[in-house]
């Protein structure tokens, strides 16, 4: 072929340029640390790159609800915990005094000790975990328990054989602190016969005794009895009165997410928890009889509180191992994020970072090839005939 | 003749055309980088002999005329190749520039933007009552409108510059028509008299040439040497002396249509598919395929986003209720049917049911249901708000700027829009996170920004009660990041990736086609330089050929003087 000027002029143009090109990308690489600086380097693997980043996010965030999560559960944990201590203080203080081995005014001690666990119980029912009453359903912003309105309870009823009498209370207590008022027949009959007597400390100081009125029959502060029926003497009844707990949250499972299909509930609705809702396991209410039988100096009732307060236990008991269980789920999911999380970097890397030494070792070749062109090129350019002409 | 004064004669002539030649190479030395210059030279044959007394005699040299080297085969294949490298260069450039717009191998891409909004999103979930989670989500929102805006208002903007770039392309094409035919006319009358033209048919070639880059065009040339060039429609650029122009306009769906002015005042629209090589096919295909389609990709991708946070967002509420509420998208006529006027989503909006629920001083008060179906206008909505038996008392509806406007009553009230199945409030746009229909317009609920407490995180009970630790709408919407949306049933991710992908393998294969022929021009280029080009070791080679044949020569006048010398001196 025919070699002109033109030609051998442009092709060292365009080899330079090939090589100039070649060196700025890997220089830019390199540089950068990124394999590719535009997406038509390698859409496929810029593609690819997209959605590892995606999951990369993602896991990221889950791993943080993992912690949300964490946070919550533990401090339900620790709370209920809290509790579950009380509640076998508790115990233990009525399977003491359900013996007859105390008297009246040991019991109302004890009864003093109860009502500090009711407020300890109640305290601890309205922690708060980040700013948020954890025990409160979706209801985060205020407690959930809260004392509610004076109320005077029906009568607990011990009669001896024979009697017939029945009670029934009423009225609006308008006393400052709670208390149990102790009703003892004195003499037998009904109604404008027969006669009682009231104790308001478990029966250590007692009224005089007055006749069964018809109607109602006035104890003290606004608590009214009706009396019914045909009493004998030494028929007893207690009427306690007291606020009791309410629980003003709702019903809602707190979830979070887990993954992109799997929730979890981190929060235990403190109705069914702890109480508040007047129901059988109502621990507030156990707690209230409890001490409503200290004060009446009634060891049997006490005895009844006592089994009620087992029975609450094994409740929270059963609540305890299953937010146990769901720490274990978020122990293992977090394993699980961060081996994810260890692999989705990894390939994230392989595809999107320079590899250094593949790199260097490019450079390296291009530079060589980048001098070897401009020898040549520079050999050639300065070769003419007209140094030979004279 | 034989004689003294042949050989004279003889030498005379040889003089001439060594210096022809001497004059020729100086003619190549100087164009050694003219562009489109095909190397000259001089065509010598031997002078006619005439007879003499032995036999036929040499009459010495003549030149026949001076020709240039050069092979229109390979030129035309040449300008066919670099019409379409001019093409493919063109869209590598127009693509690489709309496909740095999607550059996601740098941080802050909207795949990242994405992730982002979701993720506060899931914080949100995690604390539904945080006020920095709420500003996070809104922030997070607010960035991605706007990566979405201003990847939208780039695409305008490259379809904008790629019709600047249009005009002058056109208008330099004319150009090159112009010249050409020109060129035609002095070709034809230098070559009147039988000599070939070459400088001008060369500046010819190379206007062709030209030409073919701005546009794929096919050259003809005819028996009498004059050239045709018409587009591969079979519509004339050129033809003969006579030149046609091309003109453009924008036609109302935005589209650029080329036309084609011919002879007497008529024209004809030349489509775009018809066109092959050059840049003007690229701008013109960018302009008005590529782009568009990346932009209608875009689109959807807004579009399904829009909807689907709004679908979910609209079922839900914040903190605090609504006291008064106004759509974000207006209806052509109030009284036209919902599903037909001209709403961005109306064609959401189905048979089904509002919920209202209304609370005072914060506890649930009263609710009610308002029958909803695309056939009602915005004037009977609201008619059935105010008239309804519950809800009538405590709100007022009304149309407001062409949107639906409801306020409270009693300042002591607030409503909740309370779960809606009939998609309504997505198509009015009340109670949503995104305004805006498509990637350009794409923007967040000024009311949710101006209150972030209207985020709304939580729902509303089947007894009208909410509170500020209700995550469920927070979760739900948290959860679009993995559904599966849009006509495609594709994740919002999977989404835009596919975009990015198609856009860079696009750019890449076009980056490919442009570096395939560019070694194809670059070795086209070298055959034709093979025969044309200017080799200075050739020509200085040619330059002492010539030198010492002159010198010859002359030495031939100097002995044919000696002899005449001679002659003369025989009779002194």
């Amino acid at each position: 072929m025919r070699v002109t000027m033109a030609t051998i002029f442009s092709s060292i143009q365009n080899n330079l340029q090939k090589l100039a090109e070649d060196l700025q990308r890997i220089n830019a690489s390199i540089a950068s640390g990124r394999k590719y600086q535009r997406i038509s380097e390698s859409p496929v693997d810029v593609g690819a790159l997209l959605g590892l980043n995606k999951d990369a996010n993602q896991t990221s965030q889950y791993e943080r609800n993992l912690e949300t999560a964490k946070g919550w559960i533990s401090a339900t944990l620790s709370a209920l915990q809290n509790i579950t201590d009380i509640v076998q203080a508790g115990s233990a203080l009525a399977n003491q005094m359900a013996t007859g081995t105390y008297n009246a005014s040991q019991r109302q001690a004890a009864a003093q000790q109860v009502q500090g666990y009711i407020e300890e119980v109640m305290q601890v029912g309205n922690t708060k975990f980040r700013g948020e009453h954890i025990l409160a359903g979706f209801r985060t912003d205020s407690p959930p328990f809260v004392e509610g309105d004076w109320q005077v309870q029906q009568p607990v009823m011990h009669l001896k054989s024979g009697s017939s009498g029945t009670a029934v209370s009423g009225g609006v207590y308008t006393g400052s602190s709670s208390r149990t008022y102790l009703v003892e027949v004195v003499g037998e009959g009904g109604t404008g016969v027969g006669t009682y007597k009231v104790s308001t400390d478990g029966g250590q100081s007692w009224t005089d005794p007055v006749v069964i009125p018809a109607g109602v029959a006035a104890l003290g502060d606004g608590v009214e009895v009706t009396f019914g029926g045909t009493w004998q003497a030494g028929d007893r009844f207690s009427i306690s009165v007291y606020r009791p707990i309410e629980y003003q949250g709702d019903n809602h499972d707190f979830e979070i997410a887990l993954g992109s299909t799997s929730r979890m509930v981190i929060n235990e609705v403190g109705s069914s928890a702890v109480g508040g809702d007047q129901d059988k396991l109502d621990l507030f209410q156990i707690l209230a009889q409890f001490k409503g039988s200290l004060e009446a100096n009634d060891p049997a009732e006490v005895g009844v509180s006592l089994e009620k307060l087992k029975a609450y236990e094994a409740h929270v008991t059963s609540i305890l191992a299953k937010l146990g269980a769901s720490l274990d789920r978020v122990a293992m999911k977090e394993e699980v994020y961060a081996n994810l999380k260890d692999e989705l970097t990894r390939q994230i890397s392989d595809r999107g970072d320079t590899d250094l030494v593949e790199a260097a070792n490019l450079l390296k070749t291009k530079e060589t090839a980048y001098q070897a062109s401009l020898l040549s090129s520079s050999k050639v350019m300065s070769m003419s005939l007209m140094d030979y002409l004279s | 003749m034989s004689g003294l004064s042949s050989i004279l004669s003889t030498a005379t002539k040889s003089l001439l055309a060594e210096q022809l030649g001497v004059e020729v190479t100086g003619h190549n030395i100087a164009n050694v980088n003219t562009q489109g210059y095909s190397r000259q030279k001089v065509n010598f044959v031997a002078e006619l002999a005439v007879p003499s007394f032995w036999g036929p005699l040499g009459m010495g040299v003549k030149v026949e005329g001076i020709e240039r080297a050069f092979d229109p085969f390979i030129t035309a294949r040449l300008n066919e190749k670099n019409s379409l490298l001019a093409d493919y260069q063109t869209r590598a450039a127009v693509l690489e520039q709309v496909a740095a717009y999607f550059n996601e191998t740098e941080s802050g891409g909207l795949n990242d933007l994405f992730s982002q909004f979701f993720a506060s999103l899931n914080d949100l979930a995690d604390n539904p009552s945080g006020a920095g989670e709420r500003q996070t989500v809104l922030a997070n929102a607010l960035t991605l409108s706007e990566a979405f805006n201003s990847r939208a208002d780039q695409l305008v903007k490259e379809r904008m510059m790629l019709l600047q770039e249009v005009g002058p392309t056109i208008e330099q094409i004319n150009r090159y028509t112009a010249h050409i035919a020109e060129l035609t006319r002095q070709i034809v009358e230098t070559e009147a008299n039988g000599q070939a033209a070459n400088d001008l048919r060369d500046k010819q070639q190379l206007e062709i040439s030209e030409l073919a880059k701005l546009i794929g065009v096919s050259t003809y040339t005819a028996g009498d040497g004059t050239i045709s060039i018409s587009l591969p429609n079979g519509l004339p650029l050129v033809a003969g002396v006579q030149s046609f122009n091309l003109t453009y306009q924008v036609n109302p769906s935005d589209k650029v249509e080329l036309i084609w002015q011919g002879p007497g005042g008529t024209s004809e629209i030349i489509p775009i598919d018809n066109l092959s090589g050059g840049k003007l096919t690229a701008l013109l295909q960018c302009r008005d395929e590529i782009i568009p389609s990346y932009q209608q990709e875009l689109d959807q991708l807004a579009q399904d986003f829009i909807l689907a946070v709004n679908r979910q967002h609209s079922q839900g509420v914040g903190l605090e209720l609504f006291s008064e509420i106004k759509g974000t998208y207006q209806v052509t006529d109030p009284a036209l049917p919902l599903s037909a006027a001209g709403l961005p989503f109306g064609d959401q909006i189905v048979t089904g049911s509002l919920n209202i629920s209304i609370d005072r001083d914060g506890e649930p008060l009263a609710s009610g249901t308002i029958a909803i179906n695309p056939s009602l206008s915005l004037n009977d909505v609201v008619t059935s708000i105010n008239t309804h038996a519950v809800l009538g008392a405590y709100l007022t509806a009304s149309v407001e700027d062409n949107t639906l406007k409801i306020e409270i009553n009693f300042s002591s009230d607030s409503f909740a829009l309370a779960g809606d199945d009939s998609q309504i409030l997505v198509g009015l746009g009340i109670n949503t996170l995104f305004t805006g229909s498509n990637a350009y317009t794409l923007d967040v609920n000024a009311w949710v920004l101006d209150n972030p407490n209207l985020l709304a995180a939580g729902q509303v009970d089947a007894d009208g009660s909410h509170a500020v630790g209700d995550n469920r709408n927070a979760l739900a919407l948290a959860a679009l990041e993995d559904a599966a949306v849009g006509p495609k049933k594709l994740t919002f991710s999977d989404s835009y990736q596919q975009l990015v992908m198609s856009l860079g393998l696009e750019a890449q294969n076009a980056g490919d086609q442009e570096s395939f022929y560019q070694g194809l021009v670059e070795q086209l280029t070298q055959m034709r330089d093979a025969v044309s080009g200017v080799s200075l070791d050739e020509e200085l080679t040619n330059l002492v050929k010539f030198q010492r044949a002159y010198q010859a020569a002359a030495r031939l006048v100097s002995v044919a003087d000696e002899l005449y010398q001679t002659l003369l001196a025989l009779r002194r």
